[in-house]
Formats: structure tokens, C-alpha cells, sequence
């Protein structure tokens, strides 16, 4: 049996993913950067959840919400005509949630420290706040930018237990890396458990220490 | 001309016990200076003003429009600020010409090669921001803010953490540069080698609230008569060819035929009233005494100039002015008073 369509399945789930979580953890961590509201350590804190929580909470509460008879779920059948658990859409709802922190750590991070005198120059030279927001801050943070970028990705590709809860077990639907190695040692079949988990391992090294080189030594710490 | 004011009234009361209580009126014209010991407000005066800081109340009003009133806050980006940082501010991702241009093109200014000229900023141009001197860095910081069209300028210290050789460096590029830009300016420092230099009036700011009017700077006018390398030679505005006391030669800072405002601190200049003869001044000239007590006024070369030490003496007597040491400052040469 072929493990492609789960390679490919499982990097079209960490793109999808990424780009979502970009789009989220730029205003979110400018928000949690910026903000002077008393409410901002529970938005930390809810934002850091996935980081303690065990997948299966997460994965459990995940499903509860997709049930065709729950609210959302039942508002996704009616506007596309299938359930959200066990798909790929349920896939990637459930994957931004669970890496969210790894997106937005590291972005709140960098723009906390852009120095105020360049945002107040750019507002005095005719920016709005949004204005300066993209060109000013996402420029100077970009290396928080990249980091968020390259972490959520590979959180991504690496995750199994919200996946197996939320999402299950379906060739070429749900069935992404991780959950083929489980199936792999399930069956005893080790050589295809050994050359997807070298493959995980190098992967997520080379990925790893791009983000180290890319935020030099005493950069911002990940995670 | 109450139009031509920038009227402000500033309340703000701070957790760390800092406070600032703030009624004035300043005149948009010239470079007004406000001086005062660290840590009396200055800074926050002015970012509170620029719209970059909350206050309690704000009432502000520049000329007609209303910056803050009850019910409005005109935000940062639409008061046409040019605010000049203490630490220059520079954007570390874009080069010194991308700098210049970020206020530039929001404001729809497409020509300022009067102001990179002014500021001797085309060598820099292509260099990423990173590799500035400090120096370099604070000339284009104001080429950015003159560059984007402000109304009024704002100078947050802008040569704090320079060397003196610095300072007297860019101190001239500022007077050029805010001649050429013929906006008002309000300057914040506590250099009164930078006042006697550059201001025209000084308003002074003490624990949070405004401390008054201070003695004017004294500033002569005189008009560049001959350049020599790094020297140039002025007379004083008025004063006939072969007066030998009205030339002095002075670092140059402008070119032959221009008009340059020469600043002069009170315990620079001597008045007595017979002739001093030979002495260290640079400038000895006689002056006819318009006003005798309470504040000596008197005419040179029939330009009038209010002296705040000196006196008493006899309203129409002649007396002589010996002055050790000015900075001199270029001025706009496109208003009446300045044709000679």
C-alpha cells in the first residue's frame, strides 16, 4: 500500500494550516503585543492552551463542537452538505486551534519588540495605525514572522492525537503521516514505520534549526 | 494675529506621580525653543501635542483647526507633525531613501531636493540605515520629517548624544534646513548654546507647567559678503562697507549674498558707553539707545534690538556694543524684512 496520498495529504493540511494561522496570528499577536486591556492575560492564556492541554481534551471538545447536531456542526452541514468531524475541513479547523500558539508566540513576541519611536515616526509621516502596522511592524518582526511560519508548519505535520480524534482514520481524507506510522506498527510493518519516522525526524531537525539560524544566537525562544 | 497661534491647554496626571498642567500660546513663526531642566515634561509636551500620547484633557488648536477639543481627536497621522525624535527613529528595514520617502509619498510630495540638498543628504541615499553615524542619522531624520510636508516641526532634542564637534557640525544644517522648509519650529532642549544659536524665543517648562516667556535671544542680521574655504565674512545688516567693527568671520554656513541670522548670548555682549577700543570681540559697533531703563532698547544700523542686561542710559546717547562670541544661523530669504 502506497503512503503518498498520506504525505500529500498531510502537507496540504500543515499549508492550508499555515496560512490561516498567519492571517490569525498577525492582528492576534499585535493585539496581545500592543494592548493595554486588563483582559489580555486571558487571551494569553487561552491562546497557550493547546501547549498543556492533551490532545485528546482538545480533540474531545473539537468533536463535541463538529456534531452535526451542535451548533457549528450543525450550521456546516447545512452550508455544505456534509459533517465537519471526519474530513479535512474538521482536519484544519482543529490543526489551527491546536497550533495557534506556535503562530502567535512567536509573533507577539516580535512585535513587542518593535520600538515605539518607529510606529510614532510612521504615524507623524501620514501612516493610520493599520498603515503602519504593515509597513513598519511586519517588516521589523519578520524574523518573528518566518519563525511562526516555519514552526506551525512543522507542529502541523507532526500532530497525531487531535488528528485521530477529530478526524479518525480515512485514506486520502484524514489520514495523514503520523496516523499511517500507527497504522504501520499496528500491522508490524516496520519498514514503512522506519522510513516515515526518519523522514518526520530529519524533516523536523532541518526545520528546527533553520528557525535557530534565523533568529541568531539569544533569539526569541519557541513554544 | 490670534489665527497664527498654537494654543494648548494640556492636563495629565500620571500613577509614578508625574504631572503636567500645561495653558500657552505659542507664535507660528521662527523656531520657538522650550527649555527646561530633564524630566519637566518636555518630551511628553510635545508627543502629547503630535496626538502620540493620552492625555486627561486636551484642548489644542493650530491656527483655525482644532487639534483636540471636547469630542475630537484629530490622531497623529492627519496634524502634519514633523516630529524629529531624540533618537532619530529611523525604519532599520528601509535605506536612508526610503526613509526620506515614506512620509513623502503619503503626503503626495514628489519634490524635496531642496531639503536633501539643505541636509546634504545625496551621498546617503542608497546606504542602508544600519551603517549612519550618529550624526548622519539625525540629518536624515529631519530631511524625513521636512520631506513629508508638515505644518509645523517638532525637535525632540536632536543632538542629544552627539560630541560638540557634532553638535556644531549639524547645528547650521537645522537653521538651513528649517529656513528652507519656512515652517515654525518648536524645539526642545536644554542647551543654551543651541538656543543662543537657533531660537527665536524661548518658553520655559518647569515640573509639568510652562514657566513663562524667558529673555529673548539676541539676533543680529547680517548678510554674507565673502566666503573663504571654511570661513565666510558678514556685515552686519545696515551697516556701511568700510565699517570695520560690523564684519566678523564666522564658520560658513551659507554663500555670498545670503542673509544669516547671527544669535548672541546676553553674557556674550557688552554694552559700554565710550568706544572699548581694541579687545577680543568679533563684533564693535555703535548702536543709539532708543529706550534707557527698564529694559535696554536700541537701534543698529536701524535695526531695532532689545538688550536684557545693561543700562541705564540716556534715551538718544550713543553707546558700543562689543560682542565675544556669535553662532550663526541661515535665515529665509524670501520675506520683506530680510531683502537688504
Amino acid at each position: 500500500m502506497s503512503v503518498w496520498p498520506s504525505v500529500w495529504l498531510t502537507l496540504q493540511l500543515a499549508a492550508v494550516t499555515t496560512a490561516i494561522l498567519m492571517v490569525i496570528a498577525v492582528p492576534l499577536g499585535w493585539w496581545l503585543a500592543t494592548t493595554k486591556a486588563k483582559t489580555r492575560p486571558l487571551f494569553e492564556a487561552i491562546t497557550a492552551l493547546p501547549l498543556v492541554l492533551p490532545p485528546t481534551v482538545l480533540g474531545f471538545y473539537l468533536l463535541i463542537l463538529m456534531r452535526p447536531d451542535s451548533p457549528m456542526g450543525g450550521l456546516w452541514v447545512k452550508a455544505t452538505g456534509s459533517t465537519l468531524a471526519f474530513s479535512f475541513p474538521g482536519l484544519v479547523l482543529a490543526s489551527v486551534i491546536y497550533s495557534l500558539p506556535f503562530a502567535v508566540q512567536p509573533m507577539q513576541t516580535a512585535f513587542a519588540s518593535v520600538p515605539q519611536s518607529a510606529l510614532d515616526a510612521a504615524r507623524t509621516l501620514g501612516a493610520t495605525s493599520r498603515d503602519a502596522l504593515f509597513t513598519v511592524a511586519l517588516p521589523l518582526a519578520r524574523r518573528g514572522f518566518l519563525t511562526g511560519m516555519v514552526l506551525s508548519f512543522a507542529h502541523t505535520i507532526g500532530e497525531f492525537g487531535v488528528v485521530l480524534m477529530v478526524g479518525g482514520n480515512i485514506p486520502g481524507q484524514t489520514r495523514v503521516i503520523s496516523i499511517e506510522i500507527f497504522n504501520a506498527v499496528e500491522t508490524l510493518d516496520y519498514a514503512t514505520a522506519h522510513v516515515l519516522s526518519a523522514w518526520l525526524l530529519v524533516g523536523s531537525l532541518t526545520v528546527l534549526t533553520l528557525v535557530y539560524l534565523l533568529n541568531g544566537r539569544g533569539g526569541t525562544r519557541v513554544g | 494675529m490670534s489665527a497664527d497661534v498654537l494654543h494648548m491647554r494640556l492636563t495629565l496626571s500620571r500613577k509614578t506621580g508625574f504631572e503636567l498642567d500645561v495653558e500657552g500660546r505659542i507664535p507660528l513663526s521662527g523656531i520657538t525653543a522650550i527649555s527646561g531642566p530633564s524630566g519637566g515634561g518636555k518630551t511628553t509636551l510635545l508627543r502629547a501635542l503630535a496626538g502620540l500620547e493620552q492625555m486627561d484633557s486636551a484642548e489644542v488648536r493650530f491656527g483655525q483647526t482644532d487639534w483636540d477639543a471636547p469630542g475630537t481627536r484629530l490622531p497623529p497621522e492627519a496634524r502634519r507633525v514633523g516630529f524629529v525624535f531624540q533618537d532619530a527613529a529611523l525604519f532599520s528595514h528601509l535605506t536612508v531613501a526610503e526613509n526620506i520617502n515614506y512620509g513623502a509619498r503619503r503626503r503626495g510630495v514628489s519634490h524635496y531636493d531642496a531639503i536633501l540638498e539643505a541636509l546634504d543628504l545625496g551621498p546617503l541615499l542608497k546606504r542602508p540605515v544600519a551603517g549612519l553615524s550618529g550624526g548622519e542619522a539625525r540629518r536624515v531624520a529631519l530631511g524625513r520629517a521636512l520631506a513629508s510636508d508638515p505644518a509645523i516641526l517638532f525637535l525632540d532634542e536632536p543632538l542629544s548624544g552627539l560630541d560638540q564637534s557634532r553638535k556644531n557640525e549639524l547645528l547650521p544644517y537645522i537653521g538651513r534646513a528649517v529656513a528652507e522648509a519656512r515652517v515654525p519650529a518648536l524645539y526642545v532642549t536644554h542647551s543654551r548654546a543651541e538656543i543662543a544659536a537657533l531660537a527665536d524665543r524661548v518658553m520655559g517648562l518647569e515640573n509639568g507647567s510652562l514657566t513663562g516667556w524667558q529673555a529673548k535671544p539676541i539676533r543680529l542680521k547680517a548678510r554674507v559678503v565673502e566666503t573663504m574655504g571654511q570661513s565666510m565674512r558678514v556685515l552686519l545688516a545696515g551697516a556701511p562697507e568700510e565699517a570695520a567693527g560690523a564684519r566678523a568671520v564666522l564658520p560658513r554656513i551659507a554663500e555670498v549674498g545670503e542673509v544669516v541670522g547671527l544669535g548672541v548670548r546676553a553674557e556674550s555682549l557688552l554694552v559700554s558707553a565710550v568706544s572699548p577700543g581694541r579687545s577680543d570681540a568679533i563684533l564693535q559697533a555703535p548702536a543709539k539707545v532708543v529706550k534707557g531703563d527698564g529694559g535696554l532698547r536700541v537701534a543698529l544700523y536701524g535695526e531695532e534690538i532689545a538688550i536684557p542686561r545693561g543700562g541705564p542710559h540716556a534715551v538718544g546717547s550713543t553707546v558700543w556694543l562689543s560682542i565675544r562670541e556669535v553662532a550663526a544661523r541661515p535665515e529665509r530669504i524670501d520675506s520683506a524684512e530680510n531683502r537688504l
